[in-house]
């Protein structure tokens, strides 16, 4: 479903996606509150109707404070949290219109890549419910993919926006670091959070992004740099684009079909008059992606994460004293996955351990990021398939195989997080019924060229606007 | 044996600001509880730290007073640990790279004067206050999140009486940088004594204690004392002195026990990811420079060198900043720097402390304190009159006016006096005999006559002149 579908009658949007989300939910399980919105109606339709988000329900990933409406990260010690102020993205949709449709599973605290670690329960793919639909914004993928909303919130730490687009077959985009302010989101690591969302095309995430971004003095590391009419400016035209693959992907991709898929779409390109190279990084270097990225992820989630204690909000377990409070209420409240991600953080930052673990890690992430930035010195952008499976099922998604495939082709996207580029994953096409996507990354600030690349491929694929759901079109 | 001992002295000063050093939340004192907070001082899951520019102000001009190495790019760090009035679960701080270093002091004491070298100044963020009850602890936010300097000395202050000139030295200075209003009492100024004793000629440091939160000069001398006593009884028996922490304990005039240490805390520090390096204009490190408000001992150099005021006058005026102040803006107004300070000194603050008015509530406005003290020294005014539009004055009244309505207008003209002397000797040839006959009175009631005669406008000096001129002639 596209925004430029919604009517401006913003009750019959609201009650076509309340219906659809009812019977979407016993398939999905993608929805950890329902929110009421009459109030919210009331309050859009004294707006003004040509609000680019005007009478558009929007579900959000449960990590955004969202005032007076419960938010739980998904995670069991925020059960009970209603926050008392809405993050300022949340306030820059409803400033355009949109209406606050639903908060969204995740992998707890933004923790995971499967969205199994819910405090909810996993989130089920649209194409195929026994397949995971990858995380950790699982359930704001699964909405947009089922046809339940347009738009949905998302945060993308390693590729929680982008591996989920993948596995749903949505467009997923995380701008660049700076671009959108985080102030008010639920953080994992806040040098690689990124706030992003999920749409169903190219036009749509450009109008979001108009929406979504700019300068927030709430947020330090949110940037100056002037907001574009990307929706307007959108222009599919890419010759002489250059376009780089990282082949370092391409090569450690088993699926052949994947791997066919992708070149089909690069013939494409070529066609139109894109200049296609094939580049490769130090695949050393590429192989540390992983260790890099927990090692700084978990640092700082240990820390960001030691408010909740279960002493000001949140869920509070009895003890003698504080510190068995605090101990009885951390251990019950985070799941064990958390908690492991917790001493593992805690473990690179002491003082015995900081250099050789975290303060390494910090440096190893520089030479990453600089010659990952060469490439993009010389191309508009960097394109590779953005998984190397389709959605697999839960018992195939958990192990960590120090394989090349999963070291390099699985977490490749974390290049995104750790330059803080502007990454989008689109869908192109279909492997066993189940939807696969190409991601593709350009420089710092240039959104509109990446946009402009990506509305490009979507005409090529064919997939503007595809949903699963569509038996429940009303 | 003869010990020597070894005192190093940490300062924690809250900045005078308006808001906090990361939030927009209020700083305030004596509001009620929990009134003056925000979702920031709250550590609410979601928010995000933006610096007080304020405060790296305040912190500046505290680095300038104390000729610190001041270093332009300002970073931040974390410092991690789990505590009821924490609600974070760690402090900003300055860890790594404090904002001043290398400084020094000068104190005096009846020894003469010394040099204490500073290790540091660094920035961060107040925690909450706590009230330990019968049934339960109490948490008050309103502190937490409040800017905050600390500065840390060398160890080089030597005895009880050099730690209290330390500590009274620093607060003047800064209490007149406007950096803190220095109420230790209300803990707007907190002191950490850490005190050891070596033998006299040994080059390795004893064993330190630390005395925490003391809120008077007073007792820091007593405290240090105190425990140099302690300590020397200590080592003179054979004991040992242990690393412990300590309170002063106001009845008894000791310190007491309030924990050992066991081993230092791992507060695993690491740069704050959410505030980037920021550096410094060095125009606007010029420019706080520039308007840097001059030091007691400034003042005083400026007033006894350029004014001519005794050492006295100098020391009354400089012994608040307010009464400085008022006195450098009526200097602004005239050149009678005398005369001005006896009415600042004596007059005004007369009429303050009566009516126990502060500076902030003062109504004297210097411009018109500075016109009556010209109009006495031009003789306009009788120094009598001066009194009664003082008065005026200090009801916010124009002194051009009160002495228009009053009709006050000093007679100066030696004529018109003559007019007078002459009227007054005609009528009185006893007292003039009574003058040649040695009586030196009567010429003193003669003066007295012609002011009556002159309803008390005639210049006393002048009429005194011209009298005895007179009597000599007849």
């Amino acid at each position: 479903m596209k925004i430029q579908e919604f009517t401006k009658d913003v009750e019959k949007n609201v009650g076509r996606c309340a219906a659809l989300s009812e019977k979407a939910q016993k398939k999905l399980n993608a929805i950890v509150t329902f929110i009421d919105h009459s109030e919210q109606i009331e309050a859009v339709k004294k707006m003004d109707p040509s609000l680019p988000l005007y009478g558009v329900p929007i579900a959000i990933k449960d990590n955004f404070n969202t005032k007076g409406i419960r938010t739980t990260a998904s995670s069991r010690i925020l059960d009970n949290y209603v926050p008392i102020y809405d993050a300022t993205v949340i306030k820059k949709l409803k400033d355009a219109g949109a209406i606050l449709f639903a908060k969204t599973s995740m992998d707890e605290l933004g923790m995971g890549g499967t969205n199994l670690n819910a405090y909810t329960g996993k989130v089920n793919n649209p194409y195929d419910v026994s397949r995971i639909s990858g995380g950790s914004s699982g359930g704001s993928a699964a909405l947009v993919a089922e046809g339940v909303v347009p738009v949905a919130m998302g945060t993308d730490t390693g590729d929680s926006i982008r591996k989920p687009a993948a596995y749903c077959g949505v467009v997923g985009f995380k701008p660049t670091y700076g671009r959108i302010s985080r102030y008010g989101v639920i953080p994992y690591a806040s040098s690689l959070d990124h706030v992003g969302f999920f749409t169903t095309c190219i036009e749509d995430a450009a109008r979001m992004l108009e929406v979504c971004a700019g300068r927030d003095d709430h947020d330090m590391t949110s940037s100056y740099e002037k907001v574009e009419e990307y929706e307007k400016n959108l222009n599919s035209d890419i010759r002489g684009k250059k376009i780089a693959i990282l082949e370092n992907v391409m090569n450690s991709i088993e699926d052949q079909r994947i791997v066919d898929n992708f070149n089909e779409v690069i013939l494409k390109l070529e066609k139109r008059g894109a200049i296609v190279e094939r580049v490769s990084m130090d695949e050393t270097l590429l192989q540390t992606l992983l260790p890099v990225y927990l090692i700084i992820a978990n640092a700082e989630a240990c820390a960001n994460h030691s408010n909740l204690d279960g002493v000001r909000f949140g869920m509070r377990e009895d003890g003698n004293d504080l510190e068995e409070i605090m101990i009885n209420s951390r251990t019950k409240g985070f799941s064990s996955a958390v908690r492991k991600r917790f001493v593992l953080g805690s473990y690179s930052l002491f003082v015995e351990n900081q250099e050789k673990l975290f303060r390494k890690a910090q440096k190893v992430r520089r030479v990453i990021v600089d010659e990952y930035r060469k490439i993009l010195e010389k191309y508009d952008c960097v394109i590779a398939s953005a998984a190397p499976t389709i959605a697999p099922h839960p018992e195939d998604s958990v192990g960590e195989k120090m394989s090349d495939t999963y070291l390099v082709a699985e977490n490749f996207m974390i290049l995104g997080n750790m330059s803080g580029y502007p990454s989008l994953t689109l869908p192109s096409g279909f492997v066993e019924g189940l939807p696969i996507g190409i991601n593709v990354t350009a420089k710092a600030f240039d959104e509109q060229n990446l946009l402009n690349i990506c509305k490009a491929i979507e005409e090529e694929t064919g997939l503007e606007n595809h949903t699963a759901g569509g038996s429940y079109e009303l | 044996m003869n010990f020597e001992t070894i005192i190093g002295i940490e300062i924690h000063c809250e900045l005078k600001t308006h808001t906090k050093m990361f939030s927009q939340g209020p700083v305030s004192f004596g509001e009620s509880a929990n009134s003056c907070v925000n979702e920031i001082d709250l550590g609410m899951p979601g928010t995000l730290p933006c610096l007080n520019k304020h405060a790296v102000e305040l912190a500046l001009r505290a680095c300038m007073g104390t000729h610190c190495d001041i270093d332009p790019l300002v970073k931040f760090d974390r410092k991690n640990y789990y505590y009821s009035d924490l609600p974070k679960g760690f402090q900003i701080t300055q860890q790594f790279h404090p904002i001043g270093k290398n400084g020094y002091i000068e104190i005096s004491t009846e020894t003469g004067t010394k040099k204490i070298r500073l290790n540091r100044i660094h920035m961060e963020e107040d925690t909450a206050k706590q009230f330990h009850t019968n049934f339960g602890t109490l948490i008050d936010f309103n502190r937490a999140g409040t800017p905050l300097i600390e500065i840390v000395s060398e160890p080089d202050i030597r005895s009880g009486k050099e730690a209290a000139a330390y500590v009274e030295e620093l607060r003047n200075m800064l209490y007149y940088l406007g950096v803190s209003d220095c109420r230790m009492e209300e803990g707007s100024m907190r002191c950490d004594v850490n005190i050891s004793l070596r033998p006299e000629g040994s080059e390795i440091f004893g064993t330190k204690t630390e005395i925490k939160n003391l809120n008077s000069i007073s007792n820091v001398q007593k405290a240090v004392d105190y425990e140099v006593e302690r300590q020397t009884r200590l080592l003179l028996s054979g004991e040992k002195v242990e690393q412990e922490t300590r309170r002063f304990d106001e009845a008894t005039k000791t310190t007491v026990l309030m924990r050992k240490k066991e081993g230092n805390v791992d507060y695993k520090f690491f740069p704050e990811p959410n505030i980037f390096p920021i550096q410094l204009d060095e125009a606007w490190i010029e420019q706080i420079r520039a308007t840097q408000p001059q030091l007691p001992s400034q003042r005083k150099e400026k007033y006894m060198q350029e004014y001519g005021l005794s050492e006295y006058d100098a020391n009354t005026l400089t012994q608040t900043k307010e009464l400085s102040d008022f006195y450098d803006e009526v200097v602004k107004h005239t050149k009678e720097y005398k005369l001005a300070s006896n009415w600042c000194m004596v007059e005004l603050m007369a009429v303050l402390n009566k009516e126990n008015i502060s500076f902030d509530d003062n109504p004297c406005s210097p411009v018109y304190l500075a016109e009556m003290i010209e109009m006495v020294s031009k003789g306009e005014i009788s120094s009598k009159q001066a009194k009664v539009v003082f008065e005026e004055i200090m009801k916010g009244k124009d002194p051009k006016k009160v002495v228009e309505e009053k009709g006050m207008k000093q007679i100066s003209d030696p004529n018109e006096i003559l007019k007078l002397v002459t009227q007054v000797l005609d009528a009185n040839a006893q007292a003039i005999l009574d003058f040649k006959n040695g009586k030196g009175r009567a010429a003193g009631a003669l003066v007295g006559q012609v002011m009556k005669l002159s309803k008390g406008q005639a210049n006393p000096k002048l009429a005194n002149q011209i009298l005895n001129e007179e009597l000599k002639k007849r």
